[in-house]
């Protein structure tokens, strides 16, 4: 706190853009990833009234900007014939479509900003049949020193953790962090598998399955 | 508008504009023209909504009946939804016009963190003939059904009532991890959910 650093988004917004070979694959699988990352974080943002995380989600959509550029880059690097172009139109399309979607989940996020006087975002989201949930990991919870994909949360609970925080620091779509105890832990998914997941962080159950 | 009834149609545009970028990227894996044209309609369904609803925004002010801010963030968040399904629509696009797929936009759907599978409903199937609600698909297998193709027409508006039968092609959104438990489950070739 108090500290005047210029925000991540900010230094980054207009990076000069440089070729650096990439596989379009990649980009695309990216592209892709990001998209629905924001989404689900400007949700998040929204309903727990988190600027770090707002300011993520600024971050990964000035980000995605430079991975359009690359795109492109890639795209006509690899045009050889009039069928080649044919077909890579369709993939500048998708990444096109990845950037909107960014887009919306970017201007979504300043909401923030706006003082209203009764939230709307909990009720709404309270219908919604994905659900966003925070969690704490507790100190007797079989999580800890496991990593998510090694607990298999996605496809037991059916839930996509979206960001993880421990002390002061964010990490979002943790794949490869080891699970402490304290860590708060951000959720998205169905209503039953995130209540397995609470249960599951607080010890009460002792395997996922 | 009640609050009741801005809540149901923000929440509407939210969760549509969300099944359609599904079902546009699942148009494109599976080459599926109609499944595109759903995403077309869709599209068209949201924007009206979105008219209707910062029309009624905007009288509900001018009556005094809404705050300003309230307002505008109402009209912001169903923007976001609109915007959303635009790029739904932008991926549909790739199927109707007919463009040459190259092979990497299914291999980078298939990669990636959220991934599609289809699927029929076998006569064995433990599916076969039970309700939606009843299963717990998502939270159990990580799949979501996003769509189901029964006799020809397009089902996408289910609920926890809905029942699944035999011949029905069952399209799932979910985990790569999910995707084999789900079709096994489907195909008959796994009892337990």
């Amino acid at each position: 706190m108090g500290e005047m650093k210029e925000p991540r988004w900010k230094e980054a917004e207009f990076e000069e853009i440089e070729y650096e070979p990439t596989s379009i694959k990649e980009l695309l699988v990216e592209m892709k990833n990001i998209s629905e990352l924001m989404v689900d974080l400007a949700y998040s943002a929204i309903l727990f009234n988190s600027s770090d995380i707002a300011e993520e989600v600024r971050y990964l959509e000035v980000h995605m900007e430079k991975l359009n550029y690359q795109m492109r880059m890639m795209a006509m690097l690899a045009a050889r014939t009039t069928e080649d172009a044919e077909k890579l139109s369709g993939i500048l399309q998708m990444a096109e479509a990845a950037k909107m979607i960014s887009g919306a989940a970017g201007d979504a996020v300043k909401l923030l900003s706006v003082k209203l006087r009764h939230p709307l975002l909990p009720r709404l989201l309270k219908e919604s049949d994905e659900m966003i949930r925070k969690m704490v990991v507790g100190g007797n919870s079989a999580a800890i020193g496991n990593n998510l994909p090694g607990l298999r949360v996605a496809s037991e609970t059916g839930v996509r953790v979206i960001a993880l925080r421990r002390g002061n620091k964010w990490f979002y779509s943790p794949k490869n962090i080891d699970l402490k105890k304290g860590d708060v832990v951000i959720g998205v998914g169905p209503e039953k598998g995130l209540e397995h997941l609470v249960r599951f962080f607080n010890g009460e159950t002792e395997v996922l399955e | 508008m009640s609050e009741k009834e801005a809540e149901e149609m923000l929440l509407e545009m939210k969760e549509k504009a969300e099944l359609m970028v599904d079902l546009a990227y699942s148009s494109v894996i599976y080459d599926s023209r109609d499944l595109a044209e759903e995403v077309y309609e869709l599209e068209e369904f949201i924007d009206v909504l979105n008219d209707k609803f910062q029309q009624l925004a905007i009288r509900d002010v001018k009556n005094d009946e809404l705050e300003v801010n309230d307002a505008l963030a109402m009209i912001q968040l169903a923007i976001c939804s609109e915007m959303i399904a635009d790029g739904a629509r932008e991926i549909a696009d790739i199927e109707l016009r007919d463009v040459e797929l190259h092979p990497v936009i299914r291999e980078s759907i298939l990669e990636s963190d959220e991934v599609f599978v289809r699927t029929t409903i076998a006569p064995s199937s433990v599916l076969n003939g039970k309700k939606l609600g009843d299963m717990e698909l998502a939270s159990k297998t990580g799949m979501w059904v996003i769509a189901i193709k029964r006799n020809g027409k397009w089902i996408y508006d289910m609920d926890k009532n809905t029942v699944l039968k035999e011949g029905d092609i069952v399209f799932a959104r979910g985990v790569k991890e999910g995707i084999e438990h789900f079709s096994a489950l489907a195909e008959g070739n796994e009892e337990e959910i």
